[in-house]
C-alpha cells in the first residue's frame, strides 16, 4: 500500500519538496521586499565571494581554534575530576556539592561575570567554552567509573594492583564508554557556546562574530551561509567523533 | 531518525553525590560551607569587592531589589516569557512530531528538512531572527518556542514509534477511530517519553531563553546580569547567577518531580 514511499528516488523527491516549497516563497517573498530579503541565489554568491576573500576561512578557523582550546581545557579537566570523584568518595564530597550547585546555571550565564572578572575577550570565551565542555565530561565520567562492576575491582585486589594500576587497567577501560558519551556531549555544548560567546562577546574573528556583524548590515545572504557553516562543521565534527568512538569502543560485544 | 533520542537524553546524573547522610541536615552541610568559605575568602581581603562580593553583600543585594519589585520584574518577565514561547513551541513539537510518526508520506516529505534544521544550533538562529522580528517581545518568544520546539518533536516522533505494532493491529481489531487510537492507545503509551521530551524542552528552552536576554532586552534575568556587567555591578550580576541557577534548578526538579509521578504506574 505504502510500499512506492519506500523507494529510494520516491522518498529523495518527496523529501525535496518542503525545502523546494520554502525557496519558492523565500523567492517571492524577495519581490515583496528587497531590503531585508536576499534571493537566494544571492546565498550562491555570498559563499563564493566569502571562499574568494578568505573571510569565511578566517572565521571558521578562528571558531574551530576557540572551541578545540576550550576543549581542551574543559575536557581533560572534566575527565580528571570526575575520574576522581568517582574512585575518592571524600574528593566527591569535597567538590561535588560545589560543581552541582555551578552546573545549575546555563553555562551563558556566565558570560557576564567572566566579562567582569577577565573582561570581554579571549579569556572570558575559553572560560565559557571550557565550562560547557567540563560539566558533561565530569559527569558522565564520574558516572562511568561508578557503575564499573565490582568484580572487576575485587580481582584487581586479588592481584595486588596500585592505585595507578588500577586506574589504568581497570576503571579506565571500564569507565570508557559513558566518558566517551561525556565527550561527544561536551563537543556539542562546546561548539554551542563557543558560536554564542562570539555572538555576544564579538571578538575580532568568528563565525558568531560574522553573523553578528551580517545581522547588523543585514545581509541576509552572509547570515545564511555562516548558519549553513556553522550546522556542517557541528555535523561534520560529531559524525568524526562518533566514528572515533566506534573504533575505540569495538571491543565491546554491543555498540 | 530514532538514535537521535539517545543524544537527547541528559547527561547521567550521579545522585548520590547530594546524599551525605541522609538527613537533611547533611546534605545542607556542604552549601552552608561553601558558603562560610566565599564569606571568609571575601574578608579576608583576598579579592577586593569590586572583584568578589561576599554572599551576604549578595543576600542584601537581592533583598534590596526584591524590596523595590525589581527583582520580580525581572524574574517575571523572563518566567512570562519562557512559558508562553515554551508553551507554544512544545505544542508545535508535538503535533509535528505525531504527524511525522503516523503518516509516512509526512515522514517522508518533511524529516529532512527537519533534521537538516536540527542540526544547526538555535543560538546561531538568533541574529537571523533579530533581523526579521526585532529585539522586542516576539523574538523572544520565538527563540524559546525554537528551543522547545526540536526536542519536542523529536521524542514525540520516538515515544509513537515505539509504541509496539501488535497494539495498532488491537486498535484496527476493534475498529477504533483515529481520535479514539490518539486517545486510547498513542496518549497513555507515549507520556513517558512526551514528559521527558517535555523536561529536555523545558530546560533547553531557559538556557536559550537566557542566551537571547543577555543579546537584546529591555528587562528579564538575562538582561539584568548584561546590565550589571556593563555598570560594574558585580553583586547585581551575582545575584543575577544565582536566580537564574536556582530558577533552572528548580525548573529540572520539578519536571523530574511530574516525571516520576506521571509514569508511576509503569513499575507496577
Amino acid at each position: 500500500m505504502t510500499g512506492w514511499l519506500t523507494r529510494f528516488p520516491v522518498r529523495v523527491a518527496i523529501g525535496l519538496v518542503a525545502p523546494a516549497l520554502l525557496i519558492v516563497l523565500w523567492q517571492w517573498q524577495t519581490s515583496e521586499h528587497i531590503v531585508t530579503f536576499a534571493p537566494p541565489a544571492a546565498v550562491g554568491t555570498a559563499l563564493l565571494d566569502l571562499i574568494r576573500s578568505g573571510d569565511l576561512a578566517r572565521d571558521t578557523l578562528a571558531t574551530l581554534k576557540r572551541a578545540f582550546t576550550g576543549l581542551a581545557i574543559g575536557v581533560p579537566l572534566g575527565v580528571a575530576v570526575g575520574i576522581a570523584m568517582g574512585i575518592w568518595k571524600p574528593i566527591d564530597r569535597l567538590v561535588g556539592p560545589l560543581l552541582h550547585a555551578l552546573r545549575q546555571v546555563p553555562m551563558i550565564g556566565w558570560l557576564p561575570l567572566m566579562g567582569l572578572w577577565f573582561g570581554m575577550g579571549a579569556t572570558t570565551e575559553l572560560a565559557v567554552v571550557g565550562m560547557s565542555s567540563f560539566f558533561p565530561s565530569m559527569l558522565n565520567s564520574h558516572a562511568g567509573v561508578a557503575q564499573v562492576e565490582k568484580r572487576y575491582i575485587e580481582v584487581g585486589g586479588i592481584f595486588r594492583f596500585s592505585v595507578a594500576q588500577r586506574i589504568r587497567y581497570i576503571l579506565l577501560p571500564g569507565a570508557m564508554p559513558l566518558v566517551l558519551t561525556g565527550i561527544t556531549q561536551a563537543l556539542a555544548f562546546a561548539w554551542i557556546a563557543t558560536i554564542g560567546t562570539e555572538l555576544l562577546t564579538g571578538a575580532n574573528a568568528g563565525l558568531g562574530v560574522a553573523m553578528q556583524l551580517a545581522q547588523v548590515q543585514q545581509r541576509l545572504d552572509i547570515m545564511l551561509v555562516i548558519i549553513g557553516v556553522t550546522a556542517a562543521l557541528g555535523f561534520t565534527i560529531n559524525q568524526l567523533f562518533r566514528q572515533l568512538r566506534q573504533s575505540l569502543l569495538r571491543w565491546q560485544p554491543s555498540v | 531518525m530514532t538514535s537521535r533520542a539517545a543524544d537527547l537524553l541528559p547527561p547521567v546524573r550521579p545522585r548520590r553525590a547530594f546524599q551525605l547522610s541522609g538527613l537533611p541536615v547533611g546534605a545542607l552541610l556542604a552549601p552552608l560551607l561553601l558558603l562560610g568559605l566565599w564569606q571568609l575568602l571575601c574578608l579576608s581581603g583576598v579579592f577586593p569587592p569590586q572583584v568578589l562580593v561576599p554572599p551576604s553583600g549578595v543576600a542584601r543585594t537581592l533583598e534590596e531589589m526584591a524590596l523595590s519589585g525589581e527583582l520580580q520584574r525581572h524574574l517575571g518577565d523572563s518566567m512570562r516569557r519562557l512559558l508562553l514561547g515554551f508553551a507554544i513551541g512544545a505544542a508545535a513539537g508535538m503535533a509535528f512530531g505525531v504527524t511525522i510518526a503516523l503518516s509516512r508520506l509526512a515522514e517522508a516529505a518533511l524529516s529532512p528538512l527537519f533534521l537538516t534544521l536540527w542540526q544547526v544550533p538555535v543560538i546561531a538562529f538568533v541574529p537571523m531572527m533579530v533581523m526579521f522580528l526585532g529585539i522586542d517581545e516576539p523574538f523572544k518568544l520565538a527563540v524559546v518556542a525554537i528551543a522547545a520546539f526540536f526536542p519536542m518533536a523529536l521524542a514525540t516522533f520516538d515515544g509513537i514509534r515505539g509504541v509496539p505494532k501488535s497494539w495498532f493491529e488491537v486498535a484496527k481489531v476493534y475498529r477504533l477511530s483515529l481520535f479514539q487510537l490518539i486517545r486510547r492507545i498513542l496518549l497513555p503509551a507515549t507520556v513517558p517519553a512526551v514528559l521527558t521530551g517535555l523536561r529536555v524542552s523545558l530546560t533547553r528552552a531557559w538556557v536559550v531563553l537566557v542566551a537571547a536576554e543577555l543579546l537584546a532586552a529591555d528587562s528579564g534575568l538575562g538582561q539584568m546580569m548584561e546590565m550589571g556587567r556593563q555598570l560594574f555591578q558585580i553583586d547585581v550580576v551575582l545575584a543575577g547567577v544565582i536566580v537564574t541557577g536556582l530558577v533552572g534548578f528548580l525548573l529540572d526538579r520539578g519536571a523530574r518531580w511530574v516525571e516520576s509521578h506521571a509514569t508511576r504506574w509503569r513499575a507496577a
